[in-house]
């Protein structure tokens, strides 16, 4: 259904959107005067495969790469670009659809067209074959930000699966001390969760708890297990080490709270703010600690965002 | 974090702040309706607007990881301070802009505060 | 500009340095980090913030700023506090977040530039 949609958006956007909307916005023009011998380097230089010769806003004409090469074999002398030029210019008009654009390009072979106002004849810019994509996926981001807020249908994996019960579980090991991969496991829950059409809301809650537990693991905690187990209601996360353990469990749920030493500060982290966090993220959270042995956390987190489980 | 009367164009903050494009995934990032400074994971993990930039000295890949779990669309790093090859790269499989301008933080915010608040993007 | 004018303007919150606040401010330096702090704020800055640990008094008696100013109703540690006192550094707190009280700040004309040049990179 969600793909159905989508594609249906896409063809709207196509008819909906002017060549203005995608058009380049920085554009080589050439004046009349330019030499031809300037030519071969300013394309390349511009990596574009023809411009137009443009004074006063109006398009004189334009010189591609082939007029380059033909005022090359003749071996003529060199000259100014209007003696070369093709006269024979392919344009659009600022209020066509894009789907003109698409046509023209289909048809004519070219890479680029320089857009013409159709009330002054002025030259108001160029559209390539890239443009057109560009335009096409900015608008569809603007659209996609809100299909999927209201595709979210409330209808996840779980609700797909033909089963009395259903249960995924993910397991993840985290290395301790290296920081560089911090928050690794985080993001491809976040990925996984997506793909499993889970709630936003839900999403951000359980990336936030999972990134804050994972930190806690590599500067802590000595490196651990990340592990999370989800059927239709609840997401349950247990993050275990085997690390120092916390010795007064009270002390670090306070806010601010913080062990920290400086080169941790220096990246960001020991605001002591983490428990904190994963508290206000999750529906229960609970920390079994022994010094020595080590520390578990677990996280329960309601799949509907609307339900809470405490 | 700051509410924008007007959303502000990417490319117009980029003008701002004369900051220079480290990494552009600009077809998806072009408005911007909300702008966050810090320089603690905690605190930007309690920001929340996905058309959102974030100004910051963190250059570390963290910073990412830590703006793609609240959906940051740009961050603008300060001090012209440009982040390491892998973090950038991790930018760009998150499709999250990077800008990087010279000013100090307080600079650059005081300068986008007050450009929001005025029609016109031209400072003096 | 003051330092009382500025707390009454922006509705500051006095913590600690009360009898410090006739100071002349003319700039401004925001930063969490405090490499940043140490490389690049200057004598008299007004330091915005969100850190309450002990080492943000240390910092800004070395760099001599003039005070330092929490955000978002952030409130300091005990010793934050103890030390500010002993070493005369003035923390006031604001509720604002950082970008709205820079932004304020900025608008009274506290800027970030050195000596009303253009920022050195």
């Amino acid at each position: 259904m969600r793909r159905l949609t989508e594609i249906h958006k896409v063809q709207e956007l196509v008819f909906k959107l002017k060549t203005p909307d995608a058009k380049a916005s920085e554009v080589v023009i050439l004046s009349p005067n330019t030499m031809m011998s300037e030519v071969r380097s300013i394309l390349k230089r511009n990596k574009i495969a023809a411009a137009p010769i443009v004074a006063d806003k109006k398009v004189l004409g334009i010189i591609s790469v082939n007029d380059y090469i033909n005022w090359l074999i003749a071996g003529k002398e060199d000259c100014c670009v209007e003696k070369c030029m093709s006269l024979n210019v392919k344009f659009l008009y600022d209020d066509e659809p894009l789907t003109d654009a698409i046509k023209s390009f289909e048809r004519y072979g070219f890479y680029e067209f320089p857009i013409i106002n159709r009330k002054t004849g002025n030259f108001t810019g160029i559209i390539t074959r890239r443009d057109v994509i560009m335009g096409l996926l900015r608008a569809l981001e603007i659209d996609y930000h809100e299909i999927e807020i209201s595709s979210y249908s409330g209808r996840t994996f779980f609700h797909d699966m033909a089963a009395d019960h259903t249960e995924l579980m993910l397991k993840f090991s985290v290395e301790g001390k290296n920081i560089q991969h911090g928050g690794d496991i985080a993001s491809k829950l976040k990925k996984n969760l997506h793909y499993l059409g889970l709630h936003p809301d839900t999403i951000r809650k359980t990336v936030i708890a999972t990134y804050e537990a994972e930190m806690n693991l590599i500067i802590y905690g000595g490196g651990g297990t990340v592990e999370v187990l989800m059927d239709a209601d609840v997401i349950h996360i247990e993050v275990k080490d085997e690390g120092p353990g916390i010795p007064d469990i009270q002390k670090v749920l306070q806010p601010g709270y913080s062990t920290a030493p400086d080169w941790v500060r220096e990246l960001g982290f020991g605001a002591g703010m983490g428990f904190t966090n994963m508290q206000n993220c999750s529906d229960t959270l609970d920390i079994i600690s022994k010094v020595g042995k080590g520390t578990t956390v677990k996280i329960r987190i309601s799949l509907d965002p609307e339900k809470s489980i405490k | 974090m700051a509410s924008l009367e007007q959303p502000i164009l990417l490319k117009d903050i980029q003008k701002i702040l004369s900051a220079d494009v480290i990494l552009d995934e600009g077809w998806r990032r072009e408005k911007i309706r909300r702008v966050y400074c810090s320089d603690l994971m905690s605190d930007i993990l309690s920001f929340g607007d996905s058309s959102s930039l974030l100004i910051t000295g963190l250059i570390n890949p963290q910073t990412i990881r830590t703006a793609e779990m609240v959906d940051i669309a740009a961050i603008c790093f300060v001090h012209g301070k440009i982040p390491h090859e892998d973090t950038i790269e991790m930018a760009r499989n998150n499709e999250i802009v990077l800008l990087s301008t010279r000013y100090s933080m307080y600079e650059a915010c005081g300068r986008l505060y007050c450009a929001k608040m005025s029609k016109s993007v031209d400072l003096p | 500009m003051k330092l009382s004018e500025i707390v009454e303007k922006l509705g500051l919150k006095i913590r600690t340095g009360g009898g410090k606040l006739d100071r002349e401010v003319s700039r401004g330096y925001a930063s969490d980090l405090m490499s940043d702090v140490i490389a690049h704020s200057m004598k008299n800055d007004i330091w915005v913030t969100i850190q309450v640990h002990l080492n943000i008094v240390a910092v800004a008696s070395m760099k001599e700023l003039s005070c330092i100013v929490l955000i978002n109703g952030k409130e300091p540690e005990k010793e934050t506090l103890e030390k500010a006192e002993a070493e005369g550094i003035p923390i006031l707190v604001s509720d604002l977040p950082a970008f709205e009280l820079i932004g304020r700040l900025y608008q009274l004309g506290i800027s970030g530039k050195k000596n009303g040049q253009e920022e050195n990179a």
